[in-house]
């Protein structure tokens, strides 16, 4: 906010600014569109490690993996929990420096770590984290090939609840992930091809979308509310 | 339309002001720092009229210490939301008008 107020500026251009600060005020906004750029990236990254082990260990490479033993499955557990929390931390530190770093340009005071974010992220992991537990419990039991169908389902329903905190467009993200894991429930063995659809193309195709609409040089520079 | 602009709240006749209520209408509670950030104001500018809002009722503050640094949030009151309502209401019928005269 500018010093020097007219007393009575034109009551249009005080809505104005009201609606601007409720809107800066609850939703996070700098999320930047090269972050899921980023975590695409790491996700089609992370679904062509999956295959590269699961072809070398197994015959039937993933499909080999849904038929197995519940011992083989135990077997793969280490790995494929490995790689998961690698591609998370590594999504993670990715958003974090294209966040950080578009926040310096809009030359924000707020630290990266504040209300909005803290609530954005809670709004995130509450499903997200849920929605792990629950596929750990199919994957040990006898329908991991829901595993994947169903973290794409938890992500989109975790996104959709994530959308009232930052930009209204990550609801299509989240919807898409959500309808890409049902489509993927009737194709169990297209699992690491639904993953890479969702979590890979999907984040990349968000992203660029994102970037061109709001941090491009000349585009727009506030989202629409 | 001149009586109108004489029924604006007094208390909100400032842009400052206005936007203190404006982030207590989204956010519960929100930190002394926090609303400073989001306003882009300095220490004084708004604790002067943050007390001004405090008087009138339309804020709740509570001042608690996180370790050994003080730690002031402030919430809106049921009082202030209505009133902060109600001039949003006016407001928008001055420009309802305005758009009316001009065409």
């Amino acid at each position: 906010m500018k010093p020097a107020p007219p007393a009575f500026a034109d009551p249009l251009a005080q809505l104005t600014e009201i609606r601007a600060i409720m809107e800066r005020s609850s939703r996070f906004l700098s999320l930047s569109g090269l972050s899921g750029v980023g975590a695409g990236l790491v996700a089609l990254a992370g679904a062509a490690a999956a295959h590269l082990y699961l072809q070398s260990h197994y015959p039937a490479g993933y499909v080999g993996l849904l038929d197995g033993s519940r011992a083989e499955r135990l077997a793969a557990l280490p790995f494929l929990l490995l790689l998961a929390s690698s591609m998370a931390g590594a999504a993670v530190l990715v958003a974090w420096y294209f966040t950080r770093r578009r926040m310096q340009q809009q030359g924000s005071t707020q630290p990266l770590w504040n209300s909005l974010t803290r609530r954005l992220l809670v709004a995130l992991a509450l499903p997200l984290g849920v929605g792990g537990l629950f596929c750990l419990r199919l994957y040990l039991g006898a329908d991991a090939g829901l595993v994947v169908p169903g973290l794409l389902v938890f992500y989109g329903l975790a996104l959709l609840n994530a959308s009232k905190y930052t930009f209204t467009e990550i609801r299509w993200l989240g919807l898409t992930q959500t309808v890409l894991g049902l489509v993927a429930m009737l194709n169990p063995a297209g699992g690491l091809v639904f993953f890479g659809l969702g979590f890979g193309l999907g984040h990349i195709g968000y992203g660029l979308l994102m970037y061109a609409r709001y941090e491009r040089p000349g585009a727009a520079a506030a989202p629409a509310a | 339309m001149k009586h109108l602009i004489h029924t604006l709240n007094k208390a909100f006749d400032h842009r400052v002001r206005l936007g203190v209520m404006a982030v207590l209408m989204t956010t519960e509670t929100v930190s002394f720092n926090d609303l400073k950030d989001i306003l882009g104001l300095t220490d004084g500018n708004l604790a002067s009229h943050v007390a001004a809002l405090e008087r009138a009722d339309y804020l709740l503050v509570s001042k608690q210490f996180i370790g050994k640094k003080p730690n002031t949030t402030y919430a809106a009151t049921a009082a202030g939301r209505a009133a902060f309502r109600a001039h949003l209401a006016t407001l928008e019928q001055l420009t309802a008008d305005s758009n009316g005269l001009n065409g």
